[in-house]
């Protein structure tokens, strides 16, 4: 088995957490949850992260703050954001910052399985593709 | 004299059969036209009078100089006669010529009978001319008479009549003199006091037609301001009486009316601005419910064989929740969209404005703003509309976003007036402010500060409509680099007191 991705998931929604933390772990990743953008930020400091997942909208912080505080410190992490809904200027911001990809509130656990699969080829670490196949059972 | 009661009613423009100008209508009707001419024939009456009377009195006048004139001569000739007489007595001259001049005073009295008789009157007259037949009859006995003894039984009656019939007419004479004169110092007089009369009259008149046009007009400029303000509501009568204002205030009222409706035209255009803004915020706030939503629904499915009974509870209750959080959502914008008829009714305010904070929550935190509210308890009751009152704080806290940098702060308090028995609700930021120039125009309609895509110089306008219609007041205060607080004042319906005890 290869080395598991290392994942930090920042949303201030509690229940994004609690539900993708299991469905992340699932295919393999080993999933840090935070609520609060400075907290995170701390943590991010501490460690390098494979991938960040970030909400955009967030009080004291968003998530292009989030992003430029990823890439000062480790420019090999992908950076993955959630927005609430989408809007053109916030995109067009965010991909000339160099974000790897968008995920559109709401969405399906797969929905960001499926992005942080192409973020771990990207990363020179796929993950299983048999794992991400693992739809829900009464599919 | 009777007052001109006209109809000014003109079959053109009538608007005087809308609801609103009954009450206009119901009022005697004096126009302006009827005093303007009832004040000129007051002048033509009293010129009139005054007139008649100096052709009257002159006419007496003339008439008296002429009795004067015949009555002289007529004293010339009976003197004449006495004189003859009192020569014939004492120089025995010829009694001819005392009879001669009678003839003559009798050919006066005789040619000139109806105007001595106008003057003097039937009676004096016959007197008159009795004395004088009489004196006429002892100078014909004294001619008669043959030696000197039946003279002196003559004499002492021609004497007395003699002296009657002169001084008679000599009373008269003077009588009519001086009354001549009382005349002419009264003609000489009464086109002075006309003068006076006159000008008393045109101050009189003068004053009252400025008064009471001025003080209508002022009225209706007052009304103008009052209705500028947006103050829709119609002109009571302020007179017992109608006149061509009336027709200017019916007029008035059609344009209040018009007006009235297209402020709510206005009304419903900036909400669906408003709304628009709103969407934009409401879309993310229901994007999240719906997210977690979806998340633990699909978990639920993937893992349904795996998870115990107590989490797969768990997760169905986060499902419930977030159904309900996103109708929350959904409700609180329709409330605030909802079509209508404006509903007045009694209201609490901190709910109010507790749900307007709510449905600009978004914004706020886009913004990166901070966002207070503060309420005073037991907070009298207010009367209006909810949802015009809420387009209201909605407005005032967009506002103030708009103006605020990230890390800017909006403070609402809630508390009562009460002195006034106002509750009053102020939006405060702490922004850059408002110049003063630009502070007397800024609840002006169609004045902006923002660009032409961000605003419409609607909101202020809109809001003040809103807030005047049911009795409140809106101010502001602001000073360069201080911020800014909106301050609006509503009528409390009941006093503190009567909240307590319920």
């Amino acid at each position: 088995m290869t080395k598991p991705l290392e994942v930090l998931l920042l949303d201030d929604e509690p229940i994004v957490g609690r539900r993708l933390k299991p469905a992340l772990d699932k295919i393999g990743c080993r999933v840090e949850v935070f609520q609060s953008p400075t907290e995170a930020a701390a943590r991010i400091d501490e460690k390098e992260f494979d991938i960040v997942v970030t909400d955009i909208r967030m009080e004291e912080m968003d998530g292009i703050q989030v992003l430029e505080h990823v890439q000062k410190t480790w420019p090999r992490t992908k950076v993955i954001m959630i927005t609430g809904y989408a809007k053109v200027d916030l995109a067009r911001e965010a991909m000339g910052k160099g974000v790897f990809d968008f995920i559109a509130k709401p969405f399906k656990p797969a929905d960001l399985r499926r992005i942080i699969f192409r973020a771990a080829e990207a990363l020179g670490s796929p993950i299983d593709s048999s794992l991400l196949n693992d739809e829900p059972v009464a599919q | 004299m009777d007052l001109h009661i006209t109809d000014i009613e003109d079959p053109d423009i009538n608007y005087s059969n809308e609801p609103a100008n009954i009450p206009l209508h119901r009022r005697p009707s004096i126009s302006i036209r009827a005093k303007i001419a009832i004040s000129f024939s007051l002048f033509f009456i009293l010129s009139f009078t005054v007139t008649g009377w100096s052709y009257w009195i002159l006419t007496r006048l003339e008439n008296k100089i002429e009795f004067l004139e015949i009555a002289d001569n007529y004293m010339v000739e009976i003197q004449q006669a006495r004189r003859f007489e009192k020569n014939y007595l004492l120089y025995s001259t010829d009694l001819e010529d005392a009879l001669g001049h009678l003839k003559t005073a009798d050919e006066i009295l005789t040619q000139n009978s109806e105007k001595i008789e106008t003057i003097l009157g039937r009676d004096h007259f016959a007197t008159m001319v009795s004395y004088m037949t009489k004196y006429h009859g002892q100078l014909v006995l004294l001619g008669r008479a043959e030696n000197d003894a039946e003279k002196e039984l003559v004499v002492p009656k021609l004497r007395q009549f003699g002296s009657q019939m002169v001084s008679f007419a000599g009373e008269f004479v003077e009588k009519e003199q001086n009354s001549a004169t009382r005349m002419f110092l009264l003609a000489k007089r009464v086109p002075l006091y006309f003068m006076g009369a006159l000008f008393v009259l045109m101050v009189f008149v003068f004053t009252f037609l400025t008064r009471q046009l001025l003080l209508t007009l002022n009225r209706f400029m007052d009304y103008t301001i009052r209705i500028g303000e947006g103050d829709f509501s119609p002109i009571t009568p302020a007179r017992k009486y109608r006149d061509e204002f009336t027709k200017l205030a019916e007029a008035f009222n059609h344009m209040i009316k018009e007006l009235d409706h297209k402020h709510n035209v206005l009304l419903e255009s900036h909400k669906l601005r408003a709304i628009g803004t709103l969407v934009a915020g409401v879309a993310h706030e229901l994007n999240n419910p719906l997210n977690n939503t979806l998340l633990t629904a699909s978990m639920l499915t993937e893992d349904f064989h795996t998870l115990s009974d107590d989490e797969k509870i768990e997760m169905v209750n986060d499902v419930i929740g977030e159904t309900e959080r996103a109708q929350r959502v959904v409700k609180n914008l329709l409330d605030f969209a909802r079509e209508g008829e404006t509903e007045m009714t009694p209201l609490e305010i901190d709910k109010i404005v507790e749900d307007s904070t709510r449905l600009v929550v978004n914004q706020v935190k886009f913004a990166k703003v901070d966002l207070k509210l503060d309420c005073e308890t037991n907070l009298p009751k207010i009367h209006g509309d909810e949802q015009k009152l809420k387009q209201v704080f909605v407005n005032l806290i967009l506002n103030a976003v708009d103006v605020l940098p990230p890390g800017g702060e909006i403070r609402i308090h809630v508390k009562k007036d009460k002195s006034r028995g106002y509750v009053l609700v102020t939006v405060t930021d702490n922004g850059p402010g408002i110049p003063e120039h630009i502070q007397g125009r800024i609840f002006e309609p169609f004045f902006t500060t923002k660009s032409q895509a961000k605003g419409t110089g609607l909101g202020l306008s809109v809001s003040r409509g809103i807030i005047k219609k049911i009795g409140g007041y809106i101010h502001l205060t602001s000073s360069p680099g201080q911020g800014t607080t909106f301050t609006v004042s509503l009528p409390a319906t009941e006093s503190p007191s009567e909240i307590m005890s319920k």
